[in-house]
C-alpha cells in the first residue's frame, strides 16, 4: 500500500514539475510609444481598462503570443513588423510561433480544445463557425475599437467574420474570390485570343485538340475547382447564392443536375481533362504541374491570391494573363463570389486585449506596420494599409488586376458550410463525387443523377433546402 | 541504513520503470480506454457528446464508404502480407548461400526497409510511377504503353501494396538468421539421399524456420492493417476511393477537419478487433503447421 501511494505521489510530482512554468507573466506597470525605444517613458498607472479610457496609447508591459501560417516571405514580413512594434512599444514583447499551412489547422484546433490558443491569431473565416460556436473563443473586436481602428475597413468587410452573438469575431486582412488565370501564349499558339465568355471557352476545346494535340486543355479544373465552378454556374442561373445567409441550400436536385452536366460538358468537349489525365501526372498542386509549367494547360481558376504562384512557375511570366468571370455563365451574370481570405482575431481569454488591440492595428493600419507587412496576405482592406503599400508601390499591377477582376464580378455571399468537412477534403463528398463522376460517366458506373441525388443529399444534411 | 535509503534501495527498479510508465499510462492506456467509450458515442472535439450509440459500429459495415475501405483494407493486408514474406524468404535463401559480394547484396536489400513508412519514399515511388515518370518512360522505350499506375483502379491498389513489398529488408534479415540457424547436417543428409535443392527448401528449410515464419506473418499483418502513409501521401485514397484504407478513414474522421472523435474511435475499434481475430487464428493455426524443435516437435 506504501509502495503505491509512494508511487503515485511521485507520479503527481513529476507531472505537477512538468507543468510548472508554463504560462505568460506581465508587469502591472503601463508605458506610452516610443519611437526612440526609450524606456525610461514607462508609468505606473491603474488597469488596462483605466488606461485605455483614458489614453488609447497607453499600454501595460506584458508578453503576448501571436502565431500565423504562410511561406518565407510572410514569415519574414511579420518578424519584421514585430521587431519595429517592440521597438516602438518597449515593455511589449510579441513571442511568436509560425509554420506552414500543412497540418497547421489540426495543431490549431488542439490548441482552442485545451484552452492554449495564441493572444493573437492570423485565423481562417470559417474557423469561426468551427471553433466559436458559442462565441467564446475569439474577442469581439468591438470592444477594442478604441484602440484598433475599424473605420479603416467598409462595412461589408465588417459584416462578414461576425459570431453567433453578433460579435467581430476577426479582422478581415483581404478577401479573396476566383478568377481565371489564362496562358496567352497557349491561346495564341491555337489561334484564339483568351475566352471572355464561356461559349468563347467551349469552343476552344475542340480547336485546342485539333490544333495543338490531345495534351492541351484550355482549362484545368480539379475536383474542388470544379464544385465551386458548378456553384459560379448555378448563382449565375437563380441569382442566389447556392447557400445562403440563413444557412439554407437554395438549389433543387434537378438544378444540380444541371450544374453536373455543365461540368461534365466540359470534360467532354475537351475543354478540361478528366481526373484520371490529371491526377496521373501526381501534381501537388496546378502551379506545381509540369503540364502547367509547359502551357498544356492553358487556362485555371483559382484564388485571385494565387497569381505570385502560378506566375512564377511559367518560364515567362508574361505569358499569364488575368481573365476577367466569364459574364455569361448565367441571367444573373457570372455567379462568382467572394470570401474573407485571413483574418486576425484576438483570443477571448487574452489578458492583454487592449495591447494585443495596439499590436493589430499597428501591422494592420499603421503606416510603418502596414508598410511592412506589405502585400504579403493579400491587397489589404485597410485603407490606409492599402494607401501604403500602393504609395510603395508595393502592389503588383496583377495581383491587383486579378483582385479587381474579382471585386467588379458583382460577388456573391459565400458560407462557410460550402467547405463543411463532409464536402470538403481528401476522402470528403467533393473529391469522391467529382472523381467518381469523371470516370463513372466514362465507363457506365456512375451517373449524373446519381451524383446530382448523393449532393442534394450531403448539401441538405448540413444546409437544410430552403 | 535508515528508512529512507532502505526504501530506495528496495524500489529502485520501479523508479527506473516511472518514466515509462506514466507515459505509457498517459500516452497509451488512457487514450486506448477512452476511444472505447467515445466509440460509443457521437463524440465531436469541439461539440461535445450529444448522444450515446451504437451507430459508429453499425455505420462500419452499413455505410458504403466505410465498407468498401474495410473491404480495401482486407484487400490490402492479403496482397502485401503474402507477397512480402514470399519475397524476404526468397532473397534470403538465395543470400544465404556462399556467393561474391553478398554482403552487399543484403545491405543493398536491406536499404528499403531503413527508410522504412518514410515519406520521401512514397514521394518517391510517386514520382517513378506517375503518368510519364520515369517507369513509364522506360517501358515507354521498349514500346510498352505505360498502365495508369495511380489513376487506374486495377492498379493503383497494387502499386501501393508493391511499395511495402518492396521494404521486405527487415522480415529477410529475420529470415536469414533464421536460415543460419538450420543445421547443415541435414542438408547433407538429404543431398546423400538425392534430394534436390527445391525438395531440400520445401522438407527442411521451411519446416525448420516455421516459428519466424509464423512471427514475421504476425508482424507483417499487424503492419499491413495499420498501413497510412503510402496510400496517404502516393493517392490520397484515390482513384475513385480504391486505395482508400480504414486507416485513412479514422485519420480523415478524427483530424481531416471533421473532429468526429467518436465515429473515427469506432472505426480504429473494429479495425483492432479485426487484428485481434486474426492474431488469435493464426496462434490458434500454429499447432497445425508451426514446428518447434525444442518442445514435443509441434
Amino acid at each position: 500500500m506504501k509502495r503505491k501511494l509512494a508511487a503515485t505521489l511521485l507520479a503527481a510530482t513529476m507531472v505537477v514539475a512538468m507543468f510548472a512554468g508554463c504560462g505568460t507573466t506581465a508587469s502591472k506597470e503601463t508605458a506610452t510609444p516610443d519611437a526612440s525605444t526609450d524606456a525610461t517613458s514607462v508609468t505606473e498607472t491603474a488597469t488596462t481598462e483605466e488606461a485605455s479610457s483614458q489614453d488609447p496609447n497607453a499600454y501595460e508591459e506584458c508578453t503576448l503570443t501571436f502565431d500565423w501560417w504562410g511561406g518565407d516571405s510572410r514569415h519574414e514580413a511579420t518578424i519584421a513588423a514585430i521587431e519595429a512594434f517592440e521597438k516602438k512599444y518597449p515593455g511589449i514583447k510579441i513571442e511568436y510561433n509560425y509554420g506552414a499551412w500543412s497540418d497547421w489547422e489540426t495543431a490549431k484546433a488542439s490548441e482552442y480544445l485545451s484552452g492554449t490558443n495564441a493572444d493573437i491569431q492570423q485565423t481562417n473565416f470559417d474557423w469561426i463557425r468551427k471553433y466559436d460556436g458559442d462565441a467564446n473563443t475569439y474577442l469581439d473586436l468591438r470592444t477594442v475599437s478604441d484602440t484598433l481602428d475599424l473605420s479603416q475597413y467598409s462595412d461589408t468587410v465588417l459584416a462578414l467574420p461576425v459570431d453567433s452573438k453578433g460579435g467581430l469575431a476577426g479582422i478581415p486582412v483581404s478577401l479573396t474570390g476566383r478568377t481565371f488565370f489564362w496562358n496567352k501564349a497557349t491561346y495564341e499558339k491555337a489561334g484564339l485570343s483568351v475566352p471572355t465568355t464561356l461559349k468563347e471557352l467551349m469552343e476552344a476545346g475542340p480547336i485546342f485538340k485539333e490544333k495543338l494535340g490531345d495534351e492541351y486543355y484550355p482549362l484545368v479544373l480539379t475536383e474542388y475547382d470544379r464544385a465551386i465552378f458548378m456553384a459560379f454556374y448555378l448563382q449565375a442561373q437563380t441569382g442566389e447564392p447556392i447557400i445562403d445567409q440563413n444557412n439554407n441550400f437554395t438549389m433543387t436536385e434537378e438544378q444540380l443536375k444541371l450544374g453536373l452536366e455543365f461540368i461534365t460538358s466540359l470534360e467532354e468537349n475537351h475543354v478540361i481533362p478528366t481526373i484520371e489525365y490529371y491526377d496521373g501526372e501526381g501534381a501537388e498542386a496546378i502551379d506545381k504541374s509540369v503540364r502547367w509549367i509547359e502551357g498544356k494547360y492553358a487556362g485555371c481558376h483559382n484564388w485571385d491570391s494565387a497569381h505570385k504562384s502560378l506566375v512564377s512557375a511559367l518560364p515567362n511570366g508574361d505569358d499569364l494573363v488575368v481573365g476577367n468571370a466569364l459574364m455569361d455563365t448565367g441571367a444573373h451574370g457570372s455567379g462568382t463570389y467572394v470570401k474573407v481570405s485571413q483574418m486576425f482575431s484576438i483570443s477571448a481569454k487574452c489578458e492583454h486585449p487592449h495591447e494585443a488591440a495596439l499590436f493589430l492595428n499597428y501591422i494592420l493600419n499603421d503606416e510603418e506596420g502596414a508598410g511592412i507587412m506589405s502585400t504579403e496576405r493579400g491587397i489589404p482592406e485597410s485603407k490606409a494599409a492599402f494607401a501604403v503599400c500602393e504609395a510603395a508601390g508595393k502592389i503588383d499591377p496583377m495581383v491587383a488586376a486579378a483582385h479587381k477582376s474579382v471585386m467588379d464580378s458583382n460577388p456573391m455571399y459565400w458560407n462557410p458550410l460550402f467547405d463543411d468537412s463532409s464536402l470538403k477534403g481528401d476522402t470528403a463528398l467533393y473529391n469522391n463525387l467529382f472523381e467518381g463522376l469523371s470516370y463513372g460517366v466514362r465507363d457506365g458506373s456512375y451517373s449524373i443523377e446519381d451524383a446530382a441525388a448523393d449532393l442534394y443529399a450531403a448539401y441538405t444534411a448540413i444546409a437544410p433546402a430552403k | 541504513m535508515n528508512k529512507t535509503q532502505r526504501f530506495l534501495r528496495d524500489n529502485i527498479g520501479f523508479f527506473f520503470v516511472l518514466p515509462w510508465l506514466i507515459g505509457f499510462l498517459i500516452f497509451k492506456a488512457y487514450p486506448f480506454v477512452s476511444s472505447l467509450y467515445y466509440s460509443f458515442t457521437d463524440y465531436d472535439l469541439f461539440k461535445g457528446i450529444s448522444k450515446y450509440t451504437f451507430e459508429n459500429y453499425v455505420n462500419v459495415f452499413a455505410n458504403k464508404q466505410e465498407r468498401t475501405a474495410l473491404i480495401i483494407t482486407f484487400k490490402y493486408a492479403f496482397m502485401t502480407v503474402p507477397l512480402k514474406l514470399v519475397s524476404a524468404l526468397f532473397i534470403a535463401y538465395i543470400l544465404n548461400f556462399k556467393i561474391k559480394g553478398v554482403n552487399f547484396f543484403r545491405t543493398a536489400y536491406y536499404i528499403p526497409s531503413i527508410l522504412g513508412g518514410s515519406v520521401a519514399i512514397a514521394v518517391l515511388w510517386r514520382a517513378l510511377f506517375k503518368d510519364g515518370g520515369l517507369i513509364a518512360m522506360i517501358l515507354g522505350r521498349i514500346g510498352i504503353e505505360s498502365p495508369k499506375f495511380f489513376t487506374d483502379n486495377n492498379w493503383a491498389l497494387f502499386m501501393v501494396c508493391l511499395l511495402r513489398v518492396w521494404q521486405f529488408g527487415s522480415a529477410m534479415v529475420i529470415f536469414l538468421a533464421a536460415l543460419k540457424g538450420v543445421p547443415t547436417e541435414l542438408y547433407e543428409s538429404a543431398a546423400i539421399d538425392g534430394a534436390g535443392k527445391w525438395r531440400q527448401f520445401f522438407k527442411i528449410t521451411v519446416p525448420l524456420i516455421t516459428p519466424v515464419i509464423f512471427y514475421n506473418l504476425i508482424t507483417q499483418l499487424v503492419a499491413a492493417f495499420q498501413e497510412f502513409n503510402g496510400p496517404f501521401i502516393i493517392t490520397k485514397g484515390g482513384p475513385r476511393g480504391s486505395t482508400t484504407l480504414m486507416s485513412l478513414l479514422v485519420y480523415n474522421n478524427a483530424f481531416g477537419g471533421a473532429y468526429k472523435m467518436g465515429k473515427a474511435s469506432a472505426q480504429a475499434w473494429v479495425l483492432f478487433v479485426i487484428l485481434v481475430i486474426f492474431t488469435a487464428i493464426s496462434f490458434w493455426s500454429q499447432k497445425h503447421w508451426v514446428y518447434y524443435a525444442d518442445e514435443d516437435g509441434r
